[in-house]
């Protein structure tokens, strides 16, 4: 494993967006800070500039107004890059689905590189998504290089 | 040519040929012709420059019908500024002009002794002499060009130029005339003909802004002038002498000598616009910017530190050295701080000059060989640096239509000449390796020697001084480097002339930043040690070294060269690369500064200067700093007698 | 300069990034001990750093850029300046310029954050640049020198002396270090904090440049520290790491101030220490002998 490789596996920095859900999710994705599951043990630093991210972690359905938000702050963050949908909302629209305001899952704006179900999910899940997510993230650095 | 006749032409052709170009109405017939001046200028105070560094210190006795025609001229000016008082109904200037009308005839007229010599030119002098001519030249070729667009721009007609070229010209000669003299006859009429040419400079465009300036002008002067006469005459009464170089090398060192000597360097502080009389320097911006850039860099406020920088050796190691230290250093505190609330463009300069003077004073009564000769750098250095960011303001108000800081965001597009040379000028007078900074270094590393007993608090003053120098200079450049990608091209006015000055103020001050050791070495040291002292520094290896620390010169240009310079030509963006600024996602596009609103509108963004107001207050902190400062000056003339 | 010199400066180049960085790390494990976590590994900031120097270049233009080398090339003057024993005034006006160019190259942004970030950065260098240049002042006076090399010839122990100008100085490096309560700008630590400040417009190796520069700067105003005890030197280190440690404390039990508070503390508390010590010294006499 080279050493780009590594660091890149190492120290995955996350942006969170919540395109408005319940705050369920915001708050299990909060929860892996604590001390009780500590992310900051694999690197995972939460950052609150798309600039500095590598992985942007979006919970809640997009509607027709918020979309547009999402897409520049997906645009907005340096390559390589992987977004995680998480929760039943951002996969696909969730109890949302069908409202006459929302769009549905985000993967409807931007490309999802790992889906997290659950309403909400548990922290164990939002990590291991986030792990599953370094692979992609290692590829796509991989491939630009 | 001998170094009499240079003399000559340094003190008397700057009067003859403004009374020339007041008689000269035509623009194109002008410009040549004060061209040619310029250069005779600047070549005549470096052919004198040589002659003294070569030969050693030039003493002059012009012959004795001078002093009657000096007494003659002063009484007019004296006449003058009373008619001016009584013109504008102001009791002050009348009062002050009665004053010297009464005092100076009674005591100049007894006074027959031989005054030997009358002009007393040493190191010191020409280095005055060297600042005033060269950068008083490239400052009056500057305005050949500006009055012509200031004149459009104020729609100004029939012209004034002529007025305003005989005085702008004509103060040079007082200003030279006024470091030759040795005789404080002589010293007071050039002394009252620069507050005459300052005082119908400040007024020129005659709004009522401009009057009031320069009436303030005029008494602030006029009462250091007094206190000039009361000096004279305290000096005849017990020591039968009005020669400088006599007064201050008497060796006796008494409270009535140092009486005398705290009230002339109280006449050098009115000069200098020190506080509680910066009023005046504060007012004076309302003039053209040429005249500014002369008051505030290479003459008059000069003349106030010049005085004191004179008479320095005469109170070595008093207490009355002590106290023009700690006022120095208080003023060069308490002016940085005011700096920091302020937006206006040219009075952010003008509390800096305040306080570099205020430096430079702190310098003078710190009173060693070293730091004599940080005052002498930071004379030289900050009037090349000062004059040029005036100059700047000035050209950026005729391009842009204001001189507000907040109006000149984002300038190094649309102007990036002139922007540019605005950054050369605040990054020399801020940062390191250049000479202002030069200057400060070596006046803290003079302030950290205990001299005084008071030295801890001189040095604490200036380190907080210091700092709030960064605070202000480096949120202005923030303000003119502050750019988004869809920047519009540039709109610059480029007049030639004006702008071959700029560049060659800015040329200098970077050019002889790198040239310190020799400039330092070969002058400034010499120049100490004619007036009396050791020499402040020495080099080692590549550095200019203290006795306790060094500067290494070349090293920190090539720190700065690799920095700066060397980013600023390779680093380049794809297009690619170019992104957007963050704002919350809710950019309209990647290249415009415009957010989406709550209701789908584009809104521009804007951005805005702080300057933190309720801390930085002019108005409310100014009448602590004014009273601080009349107790300090109090605390000097007691300190004297006791 | 000699041989050795130049080797030296070599070796204090390479190694001082190498020990910020895992006094970095430290300071992020201590972190989380400290807040009942585990935290990162040791290497953590240079995984950061690597990670962040193989992203995607983007910035708004390249002023930022610009001044961003800026930041890196003068800290690591001043840096040299400490290793090849020079001038203290000097550094520490290097040093301030470095500081300005990285509030400057937020100025050059048009970001609103940015510009928040680079106004309290520069209310953070009007706190401790009088503290800094005091301090030097008030070692000159002990040791009749401003270069760093006399200095460090110097018998007798600066602490004994000039203890309560160490407490001036940690005030200072608090602020510097940005550590609460004094993490005006932006926190060392990747708080989410008003976009955090100056950095908000940085990103990808851009960034990974500025996180070097507070390596050196971390070693260099440790050094600093560290002259208060050279003769042992090793003595000098354990205080200075001693002072970290003080620092990470003190950034984890408070919470972060209003820049006026930090403004007065700096000016009367840091400033008013020095001088009180320097009077007691000067004129009392006290603290000449061990």
């Amino acid at each position: 494993m080279g050493l780009i490789t590594k660091s890149r596996i190492k120290s995955p920095w996350i942006v969170h967006y919540s395109c408005g859900g319940c705050n369920g999710c915001d708050i299990e994705i909060l929860a892996c800070l604590t001390p009780l599951y500590d992310v900051e043990r694999f690197g995972i630093l939460n950052m609150g500039n798309p600039k500095h991210a590598d992985i942007l972690t979006v919970t809640g359905p997009v509607n027709h107004r918020n979309y547009r938000v999402l897409k520049n702050l997906y645009e907005q963050m340096p390559d390589p890059k992987v977004v995680l949908a998480i929760g039943a909302c951002a996969c696909t629209g969730g109890v949302f689905h069908n409202c006459y305001n929302v769009l549905g899952g985000i993967d409807k704006v931007i490309p999802v590189d790992v889906y997290i179900p659950g309403c909400a999910p548990r922290p164990e899940t939002i990590i291991d998504g986030v792990i599953m997510a370094l692979k992609k993230l290692n590829e796509k650095g991989s491939k630009a290089e | 040519m001998t170094a009499e006749t240079l003399v000559g032409v340094l003190v008397l052709l700057p009067f003859i040929v403004g009374g020339l170009s007041f008689l000269i109405r035509s623009e194109g017939l002008r410009k040549p012709f004060v061209i040619a001046f310029s250069l005779v200028m600047i070549i005549a105070s470096l052919w004198l420059f040589l002659e003294v560094y070569n030969y050693g210190t030039l003493v002059s006795n012009p012959s004795p019908v001078w002093e009657y025609l000096i007494f003659a001229v002063d009484c007019l000016l004296i006449g003058y500024f009373l008619y001016v008082g009584i013109t504008n109904k102001h009791y002050l200037i009348i009062l002050l002009a009665a004053f010297q009308s009464v005092s100076f005839p009674l005591i100049s007229l007894p006074f027959h002794k031989q005054v030997k010599p009358v002009l007393y030119i040493d190191l010191l002098s020409v280095i005055m002499c060297l600042v005033i001519s060269l950068i008083g030249s490239l400052i009056v070729v500057f305005a050949l060009d500006y009055m012509r667009n200031h004149e459009v721009h104020h729609r100004v007609n029939p012209s004034r130029q002529h007025i305003f070229f005989f005085f702008l010209i004509s103060f040079l000669g007082a200003m030279n005339g006024l470091v030759f003299a040795n005789s404080l006859f002589w010293l007071f009429l050039f002394w009252e003909i620069t507050t005459l040419c300052c005082y119908h400079l400040i007024r020129h465009d005659l709004t009522e802004e401009a009057l009031g300036a320069s009436l303030r002008a005029l008494w602030m002067n006029l009462a250091g002038a007094v206190a000039l006469i009361i000096g004279i005459g305290l000096s005849l009464h017990n020591f039968d002498t009005v020669v400088i170089q006599e007064l201050i090398s008497s060796g006796v060192v008494g409270p009535a000598l140092l009486l005398t000597l705290a009230l002339f360097c109280f006449t050098g502080f009115t000069k200098a616009a020190q506080v509680p009389w910066q009023g005046w320097l504060l007012g004076a911006m309302v003039a053209p910017t040429p005249v500014s850039a002369l008051l505030h860099s290479s003459t008059m406020v000069k003349a106030g530190v010049y005085l004191v920088l004179r008479l320095a050796p005469g109170f070595v190691e008093t207490q009355l050295s002590a106290a023009i230290a700690i006022f120095g250093a208080f003023v060069f505190m308490v002016t940085s701080v005011l700096a920091i609330g302020q937006s206006n463009a040219k009075r952010v300069l003008a509390y800096s000059t305040i306080a570099n003077l205020g430096l430079i004073i702190c310098c003078a009564g710190i009173n060693t060989g070293l730091a004599i000769a940080a005052a002498m750098v930071l004379i030289v250095f900050h009037a090349i640096s000062k004059g040029l960011l005036f100059l700047v303001v000035g050209t950026i108000e005729q391009q842009v239509g204001s001189r507000d800081i907040e109006d000149m965001e984002g300038l190094i597009t649309k102007l990036p000449v002139l922007s540019g040379i605005a950054l050369v000028g605040m990054i020399s007078m801020l940062f390191l390796p250049f000479g202002v900074v030069f200057g400060k270094w070596a006046g803290i590393q003079a302030a950290s020697e205990p001299v005084t007993t008071w030295f801890f608090l001189i040095v604490a003053m200036l380190v907080m001084g210091s700092a709030s120098t960064l605070v202000y200079y480096a949120k202005w450049m923030g303000r003119l480097i502050s750019c988004a990608p869809d920047s519009s091209g540039s709109s610059e006015v480029k007049a030639p002339l004006a702008y071959g000055t700029l560049m060659a103020l800015a040329v200098l001050a970077v050019g002889l930043s790198f040239l310190v050791v020799p400039l330092v070495v070969n002058v400034i040291d010499p120049a100490a040690v004619a007036v009396g002292y050791e020499e402040g520094f020495k080099v080692v290896g590549t550095a200019l070294a203290t006795p306790w620390g060094a500067f290494p010169v070349w090293p920190l240009f090539v720190a700065v060269v690799l920095a700066l310079v060397i980013p600023a030509l390779v680093v380049r963006l794809k297009p690619a690369e170019v992104s957007a600024v963050y704002m919350c996602g809710v950019n309209v596009d990647e290249r415009h500064l415009v957010f989406r609103s709550a209701v789908d509108g584009h809104v521009q963004v804007e951005t805005g200067g702080t300057y933190w107001t309720q801390w930085f207050d002019e108005l409310s902190l100014n009448k602590w700093i004014n009273a601080a400062g009349i107790v300090l000056l109090a605390v000097l003339f007691v300190g004297v007698v006791l | 300069m000699n041989g050795s010199d130049i080797l030296m400066a070599l070796a204090a180049l390479a190694l001082a990034p190498l020990i910020g960085g895992i006094l970095r790390g430290l300071d992020r494990i201590l972190t989380a001990r400290m807040q009942g976590r585990i935290g990162p590994p040791l290497w953590q900031p240079f995984y950061d750093f690597i990670k962040l120097c193989a992203k995607s270049k983007k910035a708004s233009h390249r002023g930022p850029v610009v001044w961003a080398w800026a930041y890196l090339v003068l800290t690591v003057t001043a840096w040299l300046l400490f290793v090849l024993r020079q001038d203290l005034l000097i550094l520490l006006f290097i040093l301030a310029f470095a500081g300005a160019s990285l509030a400057l190259g937020a100025f050059s942004v048009r970001s609103p954050y940015a510009h928040f970030g680079a106004y309290r950065e520069l209310l953070q260098m009007l706190a401790y640049e009088p503290i800094l240049l005091l301090a030097a002042v008030a070692i000159f006076l002990k040791t009749g020198s401003f270069m760093v090399g006399d200095v460090l010839g110097f018998e007798q122990p600066l602490l004994i002396s000039l203890p309560l100008t160490l407490v001036a100085v940690l005030i200072a490096l608090g602020i510097k270090m940005r550590k609460s309560p004094f993490d005006i700008a932006a926190s060392e630590h990747a708080h989410q904090e008003l976009v955090r400040g100056v950095y908000t417009e940085y990103s990808g190796p851009t960034l990974a440049l500025i996180e070097l520069t507070h390596w050196y700067e971390l070693v260099l105003v440790l050094g600093i520290i560290s002259l208060f005890w050279v003769i042992p030197l090793w003595v000098g280190i354990i205080i200075a790491l001693s002072c970290y440690f003080l620092e990470i404390l003190i950034d984890n039990i408070t919470a972060r101030l209003r820049w006026s508070w930090m403004l007065t503390v700096g000016w009367s508390l840091g400033v008013g220490l020095i001088l009180l010590n320097i009077v007691i010294v000067e004129f009392f006499g006290l603290g000449l002998r061990l």
